[in-house]
């Protein structure tokens, strides 16, 4: 027989519910019964309702003492008549991104000498590249290099995985890949995350991993997936990935948690990865029957028309998306990508 | 001075009551759904399928049961299309053949028949194969999966070896639902 963990709020034992059995404390037999009471249950409803305030306070992260930092604004200023989304085909995934990097402007745009950034692909799931479900290791790889030439201090590549983070970083092939091209690695364990201001809609703290706190410039290399709740996974909603420990509460109002994260993170720059998108069955996948191999590398700043191209090689409209819509709402960006400076190149 | 106080505070678990009721109620779901059964016989039948005596692949590592609550922690955002079909728990394991190849086993209870047929027609890839002779199941590559009873069960390989013990391992799990 196997060993057995149980994960889940039900899954508590029915006698802890039982009653104890203790009896009631017996009042004084010369009391006045009614003034017992009366005082009794105003200071029990008295202290109660202060708890209840104090707890609610606690858990919406107000009365705290000290001010929680926030996340710097990681872009780089506009340059006028550059391209702002570059779309690359070909078979070399690594190529495609060398390609899509180079016509908005070269890594040098965005990197200067020194500076420490934080790579941010998907690897959220215990599959091989091949499923889909996480960033390609290659585009992954060939992004650290990039960075590195450009003369980053340094480079971490990081995410808080869905499955076990051991299995996620190892089977997706990017641990391996990011070290190989000089990246810090940095799994999603306990000591690894900071309590920061969210100031969101919905989301008012949230504890992120460190490099995006320490980080002067993040990059975004998210891919493109079918999600069975958002309708589809792809640049916003990639930074459900720095966050730890929400993931019911995120998915109550998951549009509009996507919209404050991405407007809590303000990324460099995002390469969008399409060299295998995930059809349906996401964001697990698994089978290979829900793979479509689409050789694509997608580069820009504005999160919000990535995604708006992203839907589109999901069969999708940008319309169809509440994320997208609301990102648009909040400033984010534009889900018309077609009146943006444009270069689409290859295939 | 005293009464109003104390109407006050009275007043106060009441309203935090109905709120909470308010809060708590749930839309109807999108499906038919049949109701739960009881909670512990069902995860020790759950349990029981993970006892395989199987050539082909034995259970790696431990199996972690997942209710609604921690079902979000496994599947992310797609989990609500099992809740929505009164899923009751999924029992997740990692298992490996003789020849050091992974495959993961995922089984979700569904509560009822129809609940599981119903996420498995959800689900089903249109690019999927149907397997011989078991209507109620597919095979893609490196997966297999079927449903049978109240069970809905997930096999995912990350090999060739692997995927080739899919089968075995499906077949020794549906005999086990018996």
């Amino acid at each position: 027989m196997s060993e057995y963990e149980e994960k889940g709020a039900d899954l508590v034992p029915e006698t802890r519910l039982r009653d104890t059995g203790k009896k009631a404390a017996r009042i004084p037999e010369d009391a006045d019964r009614r003034a017992f009471m009366r005082v009794g249950i105003t200071s029990a409803l008295a202290v109660g309702s202060v708890a209840l305030g104090l707890g609610l306070r606690a858990r919406d992260g107000h009365g705290k003492k000290k001010a929680l930092p926030k996340l710097k604004d990681h872009r780089v200023p506009k340059v006028q008549g550059a391209v702002e989304m570059a779309i690359v085909r070909g078979p070399d995934a690594a190529a495609n991104v060398r390609r899509a990097v180079a016509a908005v402007g070269g890594m040098e745009r965005f990197v200067k000498k020194g500076e420490r950034v934080v790579v941010k692909p998907n690897i959220g799931w215990n599959r091989l590249p091949e499923q889909a479900a996480n960033t390609n290791p290659e585009v992954v790889a060939e992004v650290v290099r990039l960075v590195a030439a450009a003369g980053a201090g340094k480079v971490w590549v990081t995410d808080v995985s869905v499955n076990t983070a051991e299995q996620c970083f190892t089977r997706s092939g990017i641990e391996k890949a990011a070290k190989a091209a000089g990246a810090i690695v940095v799994r999603p364990d306990a000591p690894n995350f900071r309590e920061v201001d969210v100031s969101g809609k919905l989301l008012k703290t949230g504890d992120v991993l460190f490099p995006f706190v320490d980080a002067d410039r993040v990059i975004n290399v998210p891919l493109v997936k079918q999600h069975g709740l958002s309708g589809a996974t792809m640049a916003m909603k990639n930074w459900y990935g720095v966050l730890g420990g929400q993931r019911v509460k995120l998915h109550q109002n998951i549009h509009l948690s996507i919209v404050d994260l991405a407007a809590m993170v303000k990324p460099t720059l995002t390469i969008l990865d399409a060299t295998r998108i995930l059809l349906a069955n996401g964001p697990t996948g698994g089978s290979l029957a829900d793979v479509k191999q689409m050789d694509t590398i997608a580069v820009g700043t504005d999160e919000v028309a990535l995604d708006a191209f992203g839907a589109t090689l999901l069969g999708l409209v940008p319309g169809d998306l509440g994320f997208i819509i609301e990102g648009m709402k909040a400033g984010l960006g534009t889900s018309d990508w077609r009146s943006l400076k444009t270069e689409e190149l290859g295939g | 001075m005293r009464y109003p106080l104390f109407i006050v505070l009275a007043l106060i678990p009441p309203a935090l009551i109905g709120t909470l009721v308010w809060q708590g109620r749930k839309a109807p779901p999108a499906e038919k759904v049949a109701a739960k059964p009881a909670g512990g016989d069902a995860d020790a039948a759950l349990r029981a399928l993970f006892d395989l005596k199987l050539a082909a692949a034995k259970v790696k590592e431990k199996v972690t049961l997942y209710d609604e609550k921690g079902l979000f922690d496994y599947i992310d955002g797609a989990a609500p299309i099992f809740i929505e079909r009164n899923f009751r728990r999924l029992g997740a394991t990692e298992m490996s053949t003789p020849e050091g190849s992974d495959l993961v086993c995922d089984v979700y209870d569904m509560a009822a028949p129809e609940n599981a047929q119903s996420i498995f027609d959800k689900e089903k890839s249109s690019q999927a194969k149907p397997v011989e002779g078991w209507p109620g199941a597919i095979s893609g590559p490196m997966s297999f999966v079927f449903h049978d009873k109240r069970y809905y069960v997930k096999l995912t390989a990350f090999d060739a070896k692997a995927e080739a013990a899919l089968p075995l391992v499906a077949r020794a799990l549906k005999e086990k639902m018996q």
